[in-house]
């Protein structure tokens, strides 16, 4: 076995680990001090992994259904979602063997089911699939300062790459604006892991093993414990997500 | 001058070789190289910086050591960008494409901005902006300038992923991390319009200083 003896202490710098604290702001760059959503430990890198793997399911499936549904008829359109398919399904088998070695099981592949007429339409997949892309880049960020293995962090920075390239390809794709569309601004935006439960769960029938609360249902319930027991880092929480909630509506 | 990881020790320690290797075995898998894994990573070298030299010649030690010394480094990168793609819009020559590069090179100019400022609050200098280069035709031919942006993007993806487990500071780090996702979206968008494969690896790989430099050096000095 291998053992992580990570100085935390140094990496999270003034964070308490696990107590949801925020991180002090004074070295924060001015213009990227309202995206950092890591205001809190999220749980291990385990966790963390079982999480993204969580998203990564979700984000395989919708691409396998969707390709299958032949809606995308363009031949250079066609090849780069079948390429996303491909990074996504690579992201689930990089993700489950990661955990495997960790010696930390694998969350089971959920039960998906899309809003009927997601697939019937070219325009109706784009619009879901650049969600999903767009909440896979918000929730990476969202966890990178939580990460305490540094090959963990590594990896997981180099998927949350790929999810930004997927995002603006789609972005292009669907000829949505070019900033605010294709681009979100000069800096990515991280979103909270609770605030990404509460926007993908509709898709997900069921969580197995993750240790994962059950669906948030009400606007109040949006926050991880973690966060909800300070009320500046709630603050910031809702500060920072209010562009990409409004976005999904 | 060695830069010590997480004072000195080890991120990972494994009890025997099978399991480094079968650790190694799984990085790889995920793109991750095998050279994080031991103690005490030495990302820039010990000589004195030669203030007559160009930013290639100088190496990576220019840049200092820890945090700052990242961030000069990403600055660096940076103020490429920003003007390869402020002298790229004002030849006007991309024609319909320019929407999409508009706003590429506010984001790089606000990098700029955003990374100066960072440093400062350190209270630390700022490197200065380097004389840049380019070939006859990058601001002539749409083709070899969105070749070029291509390659400028692709290589500042690698830089920040190959920075990302470097960085010490939290802060520093998610935003570090924050502008490397927006180069991944101009890296796509770029390789789109360059009319190449826009994600060619299913996770962004990673570059030291040294391969940086060595990428950009034909941009450096008058």
């Amino acid at each position: 076995m291998m053992k992580y003896i990570l100085n935390r202490r140094s990496f999270m710098g003034r964070t308490a680990v696990g107590t949801g604290a925020v991180i002090g702001g004074g070295t924060a760059i001015e213009l990227l001090s309202s995206t950092r959503a890591w205001a809190a430990a999220e749980g291990t890198d385990g966790d963390i992994l079982n999480f993204a793997l969580t998203l990564e399911y979700l984000e395989a499936t919708f691409y396998q259904q969707g390709n299958a549904a032949n809606v995308i008829v363009d031949a250079r359109e066609k090849d780069i979602f079948a390429t996303i398919q491909k990074d996504e399904e690579a992201h689930v088998t990089a993700l489950t063997e990661t955990l495997n070695k960790l010696g930390v099981a694998p969350v089971a592949k959920p039960t998906v089911t899309f809003p009927s007429g997601t697939f019937a339409t070219r325009a109706s997949y784009l619009k879901l699939a650049l969600v999903f892309e767009n909440t896979g880049v918000g929730a990476y960020l969202g966890q990178a300062g939580s990460i305490t293995n540094k090959d963990i962090l590594q990896a997981a920075a180099g998927i949350f790459g790929i999810e930004a390239r997927h995002a603006a390809l789609i972005g292009v794709i669907s000829g949505a604006a070019p900033e605010g569309g294709i681009y979100k601004g000069a800096t990515e935006t991280a979103i909270a892991k609770g605030d990404v439960l509460a926007a993908v769960m509709p898709f997900l029938g069921g969580m197995p093993n993750t240790g994962f609360a059950p669906a948030p249902q009400s606007a109040t319930n949006l926050l991880p414990i973690g966060l909800a027991v300070g009320g500046a880092a709630a603050a910031l929480v809702a500060f920072r997500t209010r562009g990409a909630r409004g976005e999904r509506a | 001058m060695s830069r010590e990881l997480f004072d000195g020790r080890a991120v990972i320690e494994f009890d025997n070789e099978h399991d480094r290797r079968s650790f190694l075995k799984y990085a790889a898998l995920v793109g991750v190289g095998g050279a994080l894994v031991a103690s005490g990573t030495s990302a820039l070298a010990a000589a004195s910086p030669s203030p007559s030299a160009t930013p290639a010649a100088r190496g990576s030690s220019q840049f200092g050591a820890g945090d700052v010394g990242i961030l000069n480094y990403a600055l660096t990168l940076e103020y490429l960008e920003a003007e390869f793609y402020q002298k790229g819009l004002a030849a006007n020559i991309l024609g319909d494409d320019a929407k999409y590069v508009t706003p590429v090179a506010a984001h790089e100019a606000a990098h700029v901005q955003a990374i100066t400022a960072t440093l400062q609050k350190l209270g630390a200098t700022p490197a200065t902006k380097p004389t840049f280069k380019f070939p006859d035709t990058t601001f002539t031919d749409k083709a070899t300038f969105l070749k070029t942006a291509v390659t400028f993007e692709e290589t500042g993806v690698k830089a920040y992923h190959g920075q990302i487990t470097l960085i010490k500071d939290a802060a520093i780090l998610g935003a570090a991390a924050s502008i490397a996702g927006v180069e991944s979206r101009h890296a796509a968008v770029l390789n789109y319009l360059a009319q190449m494969p826009p994600v060619p690896n299913p996770v962004e790989q990673h570059a030291t200083m040294d391969e940086t430099l060595t990428a950009i050096k034909p941009f450096l000095g008058a």
